[in-house]
């Protein structure tokens, strides 16, 4: 399917977000990867007239740890994420899903800001992001604003994004010693695929105690949501077997899931089930305080 | 059995011809093919799965400066698109263009421009008011009584006939009386299955060129299986002699059975070529080939009586085909089903009938195993289950009851039988059972805990091609034309019009040319060719290529060998039987030479320069052959499961693979075929299936390759772990020994992998794909099935 569009290459930040302030009315849509976008466009789903394309500023394609914050600049490729030994140690779990996202040729374009951008509530990247308590710094051209993740998404595919801002960086802190966070992908195959049910999950523990619990779950729900019931029954308690069911149980309650091509809702639900209880055990396992599951 | 005699070339890993060209991307397929002037075609299509078309106003499209095509601008000659079977059995049901659209993506216009981004802008200006009717999605909408019709009548036996209840076809085959056999029987078992319409995924989408010129004459590069039977239609269509229509053989990117017919864009692309006077290239995408072909839908009911020891005595099996919109090929299909299942086992008293419907679905085709792996699913599944209550090991059972050497065979149909010569079943299902651990094999749902492991067998086979004896009276044609010509250096140009597919057929059939004559491999040239000047070859299918067509050349290449002789004879002076020709690695030639006489010898470039300088004229021969039988390919299929009871998700952690292809012509290559049978195989088994959206029409996944998937090399067992043998065998009516082996490599699949599900989770699925859905469903009733006794529903009579 062709498109006609005005593409314009900004070279810098400065000049991308001067575009998008300049969109006079003209129905414009920024361009990263485009692994996401070219697919909507060649669908007919949205029909830009003028895409701004990130290819140039090198800038925003960066991962860095600056005092406890650990960043990532917004045009960082999956691939770069899976190459980053920094990633590996602060966020295992979005590293996880770098690694099963999509497949090799994906990967090398798609960027941390797009997946977040496109809205999708199967969007790989977004439960471990959201399971590590992540901000999104939004920049137009008057400044920039931080967003925590949790309240970046307002509804399927909507989000607080305004027309002339831009996600530059995505920024969390350095998890402590005491910390564990996975993430695993159920799809109908191992590459390529899209999310039947993905599950991130973090604890955080002293003396024994779940001090910290995320549960982040995709495509489950109009957008990635956290099982806030289920983190609530894991903190503050010793966790063993039976209330990790419990919790796996109420973040199967908790989760709105609809029938579709990939799975049915009930099945989504059985797989929240069966994927927070085995992610939790582990990573309570990770943090050395194991206890027997199943 | 035959011993071999020495081969050359034949039995060993060779570079194919081809190979460089695919590997580094030079290869041209149809949509690569660049002529000077062409315009681009595009097709608009249907967003109603039933709809008359009330208007259609393409001046917006023609003011743009596009050409359009419409019902009206082409000719009222209805066809159909495959035309494998003899005239008698083909069902005329489509035009080129119609005035009804019959499912969503059927085409209604088509447009050609001086750019792609004119020809879609063209195509959305393009004006049409559609009269929506009644949609029928399933079997059962269409089967209801009062059921708007999907045809009203098609043409059959040059006579417009009208359908009734959508039914397209039926058929009713028997062989004894089953009522004695039931009466005889100690035990009658009867089931339920059901096989999911799936894509064939096959990497290139269908694409064709088509350039006209002056004379009215026309040449045509297609993704086809048969550049001849894409001409003869062609010619049929718009009323051109054969001669004016020029089909050239391009390379293919694979088809799986989806080009076995002359495709839908082929002729509508000749109409725009015809129309705008210029030449026109029609790449269709993704989202337009998945809405273009599918495997038929299948529902099979089969009851079985057997004797206290196992003897199958009778066998009754009611079957009910989807076919989308058209009927490409359903009176075969129905028949092949039949063949299959009946060429499984010996079986003295069947009775068969097949029902095939329209709905208003994409169109079904041929794909790989061609019925073949639905009526293997049906009958493992249900040995595996005899077996079983037998309390027999099923390899052992089915070893007493499988139709082998000697039997009679009838696989492609009632029409197609044969007697079988060669059979490598002991061999490998004893082989596959060592390798894959089938005597440690856990017993059916003795299993706890998360993961389970299972291991499933199933045994079938693919006829190569569809030869029989009888003069006439076939339902199929079935031949293939070859030129075989020496070259004035020695070298041989092999020339045919036969495609491949992808899988190295040519390849083969080369080495079968150069084995024959005794030169090397490197001395025998695949020919770039078209219709024009090739002889008439069917189609590549049915497993037909190495076996029916490589015979073909096979005999042209004995009749050029024989007059090589006799012109070497006639030089050294040697009685040409007392002469051989053998590569001669060092000299890179043929050498004719007399054993015992050293002196007596030439190359065969000597030979071919003498003549070409002395004007004794080329030594080439043309030769057209019908194989008189099909032989089975037979293949075997161990696998090894993991369930995991959490999710439903079925791992394979092992797999040994045996194929009895009699001679192997391409070890490397063979073995492909079989891992390749085993990758899809299993994403039938296990994910597959096409779904239609009951209110639109659509497919659920809209035609988008994301959601249309198919397994990956990821999902494959590790090499270490898949294990690949082939039979001992020699075919006598084979070339060198060979049968087919590209369908037979997928046919076991699907009841390989429920037998091996039953063998983890002790659960009988009868219905594919068995997704991990279905299991943890099964699953979590599983206490309830345990109370009901299998035995219970086997009736004493």
């Amino acid at each position: 399917m062709f498109a006609e569009f005005d593409l314009e290459m900004p070279n810098s930040l400065d000049e991308a977000v001067l575009a998008l302030a300049r969109s006079d009315g003209i129905e414009t849509l920024t361009l990263a990867g485009g692994s996401s976008l070219m697919v909507d466009i060649r669908a007919r789903r949205v029909v830009p007239e003028r895409l701004i394309s990130l290819a140039r500023i090198n800038e925003l394609r960066r991962i860095e740890i600056l005092g406890p914050r650990i960043t990532i600049g917004s045009r960082t490729t999956v691939s770069d994420i899976l190459r980053s030994n920094q990633v590996a140690e602060h966020g295992a779990a979005l590293a996880a899903s770098a690694e099963v996202f999509a497949g090799q040729m994906v990967r090398n374009v798609a960027t941390v800001a797009g997946n977040i951008a496109c809205g999708s509530p199967a969007a790989d990247l977004v439960p471990p992001l959201l399971s590590l308590d992540a901000d999104v710094v939004l920049t137009n051209a008057s400044g920039f604003r931080t967003v925590p993740l949790a309240d970046y998404f307002t509804g399927f595919k909507q989000d607080v994004r305004r027309p002339d801002e831009l996600i530059t960086a995505i920024s969390w802190d350095v998890p402590g010693a005491k910390c564990a966070n996975r993430f695993y992908k159920l799809a109908r195959r191992k590459g390529d695929a899209i999310t039947v049910t993905g599950v991130a999950v973090t604890l955080g523990a002293a003396n024994g105690v779940c001090t910290k619990a995320r549960v982040a779950l995709g495509a489950v729900a109009p957008i990635v949501m956290r099982a806030r019931a289920a983190e609530a029954m894991l903190e503050g308690s010793t966790l063993t077997v039976e209330l990790i069911e419990e919790a796996s149980l109420k973040a199967a309650e908790e989760c709105q899931p609809i029938d579709d091509i990939r799975a049915s809702a009930d099945y989504r639900r059985h797989a929240v089930h069966m994927l927070t209880r085995r992610l939790v055990a582990g990573a309570w396992a990770d943090l050395h305080l194991a206890t027997e599951v199943s | 059995m035959q011993t071999r005699t020495k081969l050359n070339t034949i039995g060993r890993n060779t570079h194919r011809k081809d190979g460089i060209g695919k590997v580094t991307g030079t290869e041209q397929y149809a949509s690569d093919v660049s002529v000077p002037r062409a315009w681009y075609g595009g097709v608009l299509r249907s967003p109603h799965a039933h709809a008359r078309i009330a208007s259609i106003d393409t001046s917006a499209a023609e003011a743009l400066g596009a050409v359009c095509l419409t019902f009206a601008d082409v000719p009222r000659v209805k066809y159909n698109e495959r035309t494998n079977c003899a005239p008698p059995h083909l069902y005329r049901d489509r035009y080129v263009l119609d005035d009804t659209a019959r499912h969503v993506g059927e085409a209604v216009a088509a447009v050609a421009a001086p750019t792609r981004a004119l020809a879609e802008k063209a195509l959305r200006a393009i004006k049409v008011e559609y009269e929506v009717l009644p949609a029928m999605l399933c079997a059962a909408d269409a089967l209801k009584d009062g059921a708007p019709k999907i045809h009203e009548t098609i043409l059959y036996r040059g006579k417009e006939t009208p359908i009734e209840h959508n039914v397209a076809v039926t058929r009713l085959i028997e062989v004894g009386d089953i009522e004695k056999g039931f009466a005889e029987a100690d035990s009658i078992i009867e089931r339920e299955f059901e096989a999911a319409p799936v894509y064939h995924a096959q990497m290139e989408t269908k694409s064709v060129v088509c350039k006209p010129a002056v004379d009215g004459s026309i040449t045509v590069w297609a993704t086809t299986q048969s550049i001849h039977n894409t001409r003869q239609l062609l010619a049929e269509i718009y009323g051109l002699p054969l001669h004016k229509i020029n089909v050239k053989k391009i390379a293919i990117g694979g088809t799986f059975g989806s080009s076995i017919q002359m495709n839908s864009v082929v002729p509508i692309c000749v109409g725009l070529a015809i129309k705008s006077g210029r030449p026109v290239k029609i790449a269709t995408t993704r989202e337009e080939d998945m809405y273009d072909h599918c495997r038929y839908q299948v529902r099979i009911t089969l009851k079985l009586g057997f004797k206290a020891d196992g003897t199958l005595v009778a066998g009754h099996m009611k079957t009910t085909v989807e076919l989308g919109a058209h009927n490409t090929q359903g009176y075969h299909f129905l028949g092949v089903i039949a063949g299959f299942w009946v060429s499984l086992y010996k079986l003295p008293n069947m009775k068969y009938e097949g029902t095939a419907v329209y709905t208003n679905r994409t169109p079904s085709c041929a794909m790989q195993g061609f019925g073949a792996p639905q009526a293997t699913f049906v009958t493992e599944v249900i040995m595996d289950e005899i077996a079983e209550l037998l309390g027999r090991d099923p390899v052992e059972y089915k070893l007493t009851q499988y139709r082998g050497l000697g039997d009679t065979f009838w696989g492609q149909g009632p029409t197609v039988k044969s007697i079988i010569l060669s059979d490598g079943v002991p061999e490998l299902l004893e082989v596959g059972a060592k390798k894959i651990g089938w005597d440690g094999r856990p017993v059916p749902g003795t299993q706890t805990g998360r993961f389970r492991r299972g291991i499933g067998m199933a045994r079938s086979f693919h006829c190569s091609g569809v030869g029989q004896p009888r003069k006439t009276g076939a339902e199929m044609i079935d031949y293939s034309g070859a030129i075989v010509k020496l070259n004035e250096d020695g070298s041989i140009d092999y020339i045919q019009s036969l495609m491949d597919h992808g899988g190295g057929t040519c390849e083969a059939i080369a080495k079968l040319v150069a084995e024959e004559i005794g030169v090397p491999l490197s001395m025998v040239g695949i020919s770039d060719v078209d219709t024009n000047t090739t002889v008439y070859d069917i189609t590549t299918h049915a497993t037909r290529g190495v076996f029916a067509g490589g015979a073909a050349a096979l005999k042209a290449a004995k009749s050029v060998k024989a007059k090589i002789l006799d012109y070497a004879s006639q030089l050294l002076d040697i009685m040409s039987e007392s002469l051989v020709i053998e590569p001669s690695e060092e000299l890179g030639q043929g050498v004719i030479y007399c054993p015992g006489y050293p002196e007596k010898r030439m190359t065969l470039g000597e030979l071919a320069k003498y003549l070409h300088v002395n004007s004794w004229g080329t030594i080439a021969a043309v030769e057209s052959l019908h194989p008189v039988t099909a032989p089975p390919a037979y293949v075997t299929y161990f696998v090894e499961v993991e369930v995991d009871t959490e999710t439903g998700v079925v791992k394979t952690l092992a797999a040994a693979l045996g194929s009895d292809c009699g001679t192997v012509v391409n070890p490397g290559l063979a073995a492909g075929q079989l891992t390749g049978g085993l990758s899809k195989g299993a994403g039938c088994a296990l994910i597959e299936a096409h779904q239609w959206d009951r209110q639109t029409g659509e497919l659920a996944s809209k035609g988008f390759w994301v959601d249309g998937k198919t397994l990956s090399i990821l999902e494959t067992p590790l090499l270490e772990n898949l294990h690949i043998d082939f039979a001992h065998t020699y075919e006598p009516t084979g070339p060198f020994g060979a049968k087919g082996i590209g369908e037979a490599s997928i046919n076991p699949a699907l009841a390989a992998y429920s037998n091996a599900i039953y063998n983890a989770l002790g659960i009988r699925f009868r219905e594919v794909p068995i997704t991990a859905e279905k299991i943890l469903a099964a699953l979590s009733t599983k206490k309830v099935r345990r109370t009901q006794p299998a035995q219970r529903e086997l009736v004493n009579s």
